[in-house]
């Protein structure tokens, strides 16, 4: 069986092993939350606001900013499974709500210009989608489409034909209204399951819900695939948009709205310096590092609810939905693995038979505007040795096989592909059987066993990462079982602790590393660390 | 210096102040066993060993690793009862290589003289003053720094290598450790051998320091490594003599390794990281082949502006096909479509798996393998053939950072602003000075800060009347850049873009997406493999690769040089190892 599929639909047979629950907490979960469109099948109705208001950074900073918001309090939130979504009326919010529809939909968007007098009008640019304005509410013609002026209202309709990634931003002084935060992103799901039928219905099977213990996990996938195409299936998704600040241009912005707040003109009363460009805070989501990875709706964060923090499971797809908004490229380096690109603005990259022919990058590019959907797995395979920590005794049989580690044959319990998906209720589901019971050290460390090809270093000479557990091994056991109970130094600072969680971190950033700063501090910036959890830990996005 | 890097400095300075450290002051040593599980010391290798009595005595695995092949292995007898491997022995897909971590001195093409944070060799130096790659067999790298009578080689001195007739290539430092309990049996704890005659990857401070202290170059020591090869990089933090108020950390990021491991990926927060005084060995099985890099992943915005950067690539399973006895026809294709077969669970590649990029062909072309020729990447059809290889990294220095760096100040980085322009740590002209190129240190020793020229020699191979045959050279170029995206055009030879990210450009049906460029754009963090063909053009024309951005053409002030070099069409062929023209 080939790897087009998710991995529900590689399983190859599920026997179920009755294991104690493990209750665990984490980090933050992420996902791609946004706002749905009513409950009329064939159509998407919107409302929402441009407003002025401020947010947040890591040094502190409150940065005068404008941005999209809902313009009721809205009701309608994907996934279902977040219950703390919400999008208060008139509350501009950096990026704007996530729009999330489905292909055929007729999506009609309302726009309230609640910015200040000196803004003039404002817009919603949709590219890639054949827009007009509704003759009952055409607002006010613009250079680029049809606008709202100061107070007033457009509204605009279109057919969502496209699926996939897609970005909504300002069509009306783009330099100014773009960087000050009016954008969003537009997400189309496919509508029909034609060729998506092997996609898995839940990202967890049902021994694996059953066996955590806390009931049926959350599904917080918006579809089984990004678009009708076997290869699009997906276990979890996340969205990333790129952007940046020039705080300068902010500052002036902030002091020519009271100056011009009696203006009257369509193109608004400011001229504020929009070049030569010298940004200095890089976002993500419009957080910045450390606080992209504080939940998504946190309340410290009005203006910014939306986090950039993703998790996978071994042997999971990640569908990264990437869009560049602002005006720069950002190389963003995915540490871990290669990324399968699927799409580019919403069209599928496709051979002569339909068949992916998009390249598999380590960095991927954003560009202003535009959007790629890529794919993204990881299950540490042909490292060589064993990331479960799992060595052979004497006998041949599996040492420190517990905590939730199953023991197997690699000659006869593993799938077409390699990997030990037998048993969903193990902690080492998805385990690489070529490297089982490898050793990875020469000599014991803590109850690891001996016969690898490296000696392992003192924990106490190095400097240990925030999120390093202590030992080079993946999964509460193992890491336990290689430093025992003695916390590495410095302690007490692990967030990523062996007790807990105990996966892989990665860091996630935007390689021009002069990025990765928030105002000529770092660390910060458009960075962020992607956590491969063992499978006794449930993913909870919503927290 | 940026806020948190106090902070972090100072978090140092308390660390060390309130543990008593186990260690010395310095933990310096080195990994390369002689033999692994998956690749045993070759027993039979040894001439000085001929029977099979004597040869069954020996272990075909270093084990415990800590005791490392015998320079003198009379009865020294591992755990096992047996004698533990020599360097003759040594597995040769066992690789290894020693770095520093420290600062150095490179040459600006205005001739000013910079300040790096840098990576220098500390093993593999002949190769490195000789513009090859730094990476050496375990039997090379398993030399021993004292001669019998416990004399210092010496070829191991401050300044080393001194010249392009640098002979060693050993690790150095690497010397027998006087009062290391090599063999302690786990149960009686006795000590099986016999005390200070064995090289058990220990380090001699002084001589790792006295050529290791200032011997950063631009970029880092290149590593070059076969798929299938075990890799043992041992990174040595020598310290910055430049900057002793620093407490400055090191590691090596793998970037872009497949599937990595996070405690070997080199980024501090999620891993180690490497203090002043200690050595940290990476290990990595070689992944698929590809272009990659390889940098510092300590405070990126300043350790890669500052020169830690380094090229890594590892070359194809397929270019063993022609020595390879067990396959008779030597067709690519029949060797790929065996390595992708379903039950080839470590090699395969299927047909729309989405994450890989050597799918089967839909059918073979019959090409075969030539001993002459290498491959970029498992192909089964020959459309990556080369003949001759040119690493290229390209990376911009900021002068003003340097200096900042060199001096005590605060950092900024939204500004950077990089005003040398680089081809492997050179700008035009230096880039087609043929020699390693030296800078004078503080201290007054010259080294070689920037040995790796970029002339690009294609050869021409079979003439039709003046008109060249088949020449190809595959020029691997990665970028490091931390500020922009750079444009690399060519004037008159076609770029054919054949791999990217360091994955064969191909469709999951087997069907290749390569295409012919007049220049490629990169961002910091991306390779391209690119092949320049000789067909169609006339030995003894020159011509140029150059920066599209054309203010990178130029020396700070100097209106002139920047990112560019040279591209000769040879006679016939070219020299693999000098990559001269024949």
């Amino acid at each position: 069986m080939q790897a087009t599929q998710s991995f529900i639909a590689r399983l190859v047979t599920s026997a179920i092993a009755a294991l104690a629950a493990v209750a665990v907490a984490g980090t933050a979960g992420a996902s791609a939350p946004g706002i749905t469109g009513g409950g009329t099948a064939g159509a998407s109705t919107f409302d929402l606001v441009a407003a002025a208001g401020n947010t947040s950074q890591p040094d502190g900073a409150s940065i005068y900013s404008w941005g999209y918001g809902c313009n009721t309090d809205w009701s309608g939130f994907a996934p279902a499974a977040i219950t703390t979504a919400n999008c208060p009326a008139g509350r501009m919010q950096l990026p704007g709500p996530t729009l999330i529809v489905h292909r055929g939909d007729t999506v009609t968007v309302t726009l309230h210009n609640n910015l200040p007098a000196a803004a003039g009008n404002t817009s919603i640019l949709f590219p890639g989608f054949k827009v007009t304005a509704a003759t009952t509410d055409p607002g006010v013609a613009g250079l680029l489409t049809q606008e709202a002026a100061h107070g007033g209202t457009v509204t605009y309709s279109f057919v969502a034909d496209t699926e996939g990634t897609h970005s909504y931003y300002s069509g009306t002084q783009g330099d100014l209204q773009v960087e000050m935060g009016l954008f969003g992103a537009l997400i189309v799901l496919p509508t029909n399951p034609a060729n998506t039928s092997a996609c898995a219905n839940s990202p967890v099977a049902a021994a694996q819900q059953v066996d955590r213990g806390s009931g049926p996990p959350a599904d917080f996938r918006l579809a089984n695939a990004a678009f009708d195409n076997a290869a699009a299936c997906y276990d979890r998704e996340y969205l990333f948009q790129t952007s940046e600040m020039d705080p300068r241009i902010h500052e002036q912005a902030a002091a020519q709205v009271i100056a011009g707040a009696h203006c009257t003109q369509p193109t608004g009363c400011m001229s504020v310096e929009t070049e030569p460009y010298h940004p200095a805070y890089f976002l993500l989501n419009g957080r910045s590092m450390p606080d992209d990875l504080d939940p998504n709706y946190a309340m410290q964060y009005p203006n910014q609810p939306y986090n950039a923090n993703p998790h996978l499971h071994p042997g999971e797809v990640m569908l990264l939905r990437i869009i560049g908004q602002g005006r720069l490229q950002h190389p963003f380096h995915e540490h871990a693995n290669h990324v399968r690109v699927l799409a580019r603005d919403g069209h599928m990259l496709l051979n002569a038979a339909s068949h992916l022919s998009g390249p598999l990058l380590f960095t991927t590019t954003t560009s202003p505007g535009q959007t790629i959907d890529v794919l993204f797995e990881y299950t540490g395979k042909n490292l060589n040795w064993d990331i479960y920590g799992h060595t052979l005794n004497g006998d041949g049989t599996m040492a420190g096989a517990k905590g939730g580690d199953v023991d197997f044959n690699p000659g006869s319990d593993c799938d077409a592909n390699g990997y030990f998906t037998r048993t969903p209720t193990a902690n080492n589901f998805f385990e690489w059987c070529g490297d089982h019971k490898k050793a990875l050290e020469s000599k014991p460390f803590g109850n690891v066993g001996d016969g690898g090809p490296v000696t392992l270093p003192d924990p106490n000479i190095l400097t240990n990462g925030a999120w390093y557990g202590g030992s080079p091994y993946f999964g509460p056991d193992a890491t336990a079982r290689a430093v025992g109970p003695t916390p590495i130094p410095p302690f007490g600072t692990v967030g990523n602790d062996p007790g807990s969680e105990a996966g892989y971190a990665f860091m996630w950033h935007s390689h021009n590393e002069r990025e990765i700063t928030t105002n000529n501090i770092f660390p910060g910036g458009l960075m962020t660390m992607l956590l491969v959890d063992p499978w006794v830990y449930l993913i909870d996005e919503t927290k | 210096m940026s806020s948190s890097r106090i902070i972090c400095s100072g978090l140092a300075a308390a660390v060390l102040g309130l543990f008593a450290l186990p260690a010395a002051a310095q933990s310096f040593r080195v990994q390369c066993p002689a033999g692994t599980v998956l690749h045993p010391a070759d027993v039979t290798a040894d001439p000085a060993i001929t029977t099979a009595t004597e040869q069954a005595k020996y272990d075909t695995i270093t084990r415990p690793l800590d005791l490392h092949p015998a320079a003198a292995p009379a009865a020294n007898l591992n755990i096992l009862g047996k004698l533990n491997p020599t360097p003759a022995m040594a597995n040769p897909h066992i690789k290894c290589q020693q770095i520093s971590g420290g600062d150095g001195f490179a040459t600006m093409g205005d001739g000013t003289q910079t300040y790096l944070f840098a990576f220098g060799p500390l093993s593999g130096l002949n190769n490195i003053v000789n513009g090859r790659p730094g990476t050496t067999i375990a039997s090379e790298f398993l030399q021993s720094n004292v001669d019998a009578t416990g004399n210092v080689l010496d070829v191991v001195k401050v300044g080393a290598p001194d010249g392009r007739s640098y002979p060693f290539n050993g690790a150095i430092g690497l010397v027998p450790d006087a009062q290391a309990v090599d063999n302690q049996d786990p149960v009686t704890g006795l000590n099986l051998a016999s005390v200070g005659t064995e090289l058990t990857g220990h380090i001699d401070p002084r001589l790792a320091m006295d050529v290791g202290v200032l011997n950063g170059s631009a970029p880092a020591p290149t590593i070059a490594i076969d798929e299938g090869d075990e890799l043992f990089l041992t990174l040595t933090n020598v310290g910055m003599v430049m900057r002793p108020d620093l407490f400055e950390q090191h590691t090596v990021h793998f970037h872009g390794y497949p599937q990595a491991s996070s405690f070997y990926d080199g980024v501090p927060d999620a891993s180690v990281a490497i203090n002043i005084g200690g050595s940290f060995t990476y290990y990595y099985l070689a992944p698929e082949a590809g272009t990659y890099m390889w940098h510092c992943h300590i405070s990126p915005p300043e350790h890669l502006q500052m020169g830690m950067v380094g090229q890594i690539y590892v070359r194809p399973r397929q270019d063993t096909i022609a020595t390879d006895a067990s396959k008779a026809d030597k067709k690519l294709y029949d060797s790929l479509a065996a390595d992708n077969a379903a039950t080839a669970l470590v090699t395969k590649c299927a047909v729309g798996d989405l994450f890989c990029s050597t799918q089967t062909p839909a059918t073979s072309n019959s090409v075969v393998a030539t001993a002459s020729r290498m491959y970029a990447y498992n192909d089964g059809d020959g459309s990556t053939a080369y003949d001759v290889e040119y690493p290229i990294q390209m990376h911009g220095f900021d002068p003003n950072f340097h200096f900042v760096g060199m001096t005590f100040n605060p950092e900024s980085f939204a500004d950077n602003k990089d005003k040398y322009f680089l081809l492997n740590g050179r700008s035009y002209p230096d880039t087609i000075n043929p020699e390693p190129m030296k800078t004078q240190s503080t201290d007054g020793v010259e080294r070689y800060s920037q040995p790796l020229p970029t002339i690009i020699n294609i050869p021409c191979l079979s003439k039709a009347g003046t008109t060249c045959g088949d020449g190809r050279a595959l020029l691997r170029i990665s970028d490091l850049n931390v500020t922009e995206y750079h444009t690399l055009a060519s004037l008159g030879v076609p770029m054919h873009v054949i791999g990217y990210n360091a994955r064969l450009l191909r469709d999951l049906d087997g069907n290749n997406t390569d295409y012919y460029a007049n220049s490629i754009h990169l961002a910091g963090g991306e390779s391209v493999d690119v092949i320049l063909e000789a067909k169609g053009l006339t030995a003894g024309q020159k011509f140029y690769l150059y920066a599209g951005e054309l203010d990178h053409l130029s020396n700070d002030a100097e209106n002139f040089g920047g990112m560019m070099t040279e591209v000769n069409i040879c006679p016939s062929t070219v020299t693999a190892s000098t990559k001269t023209c024949d």
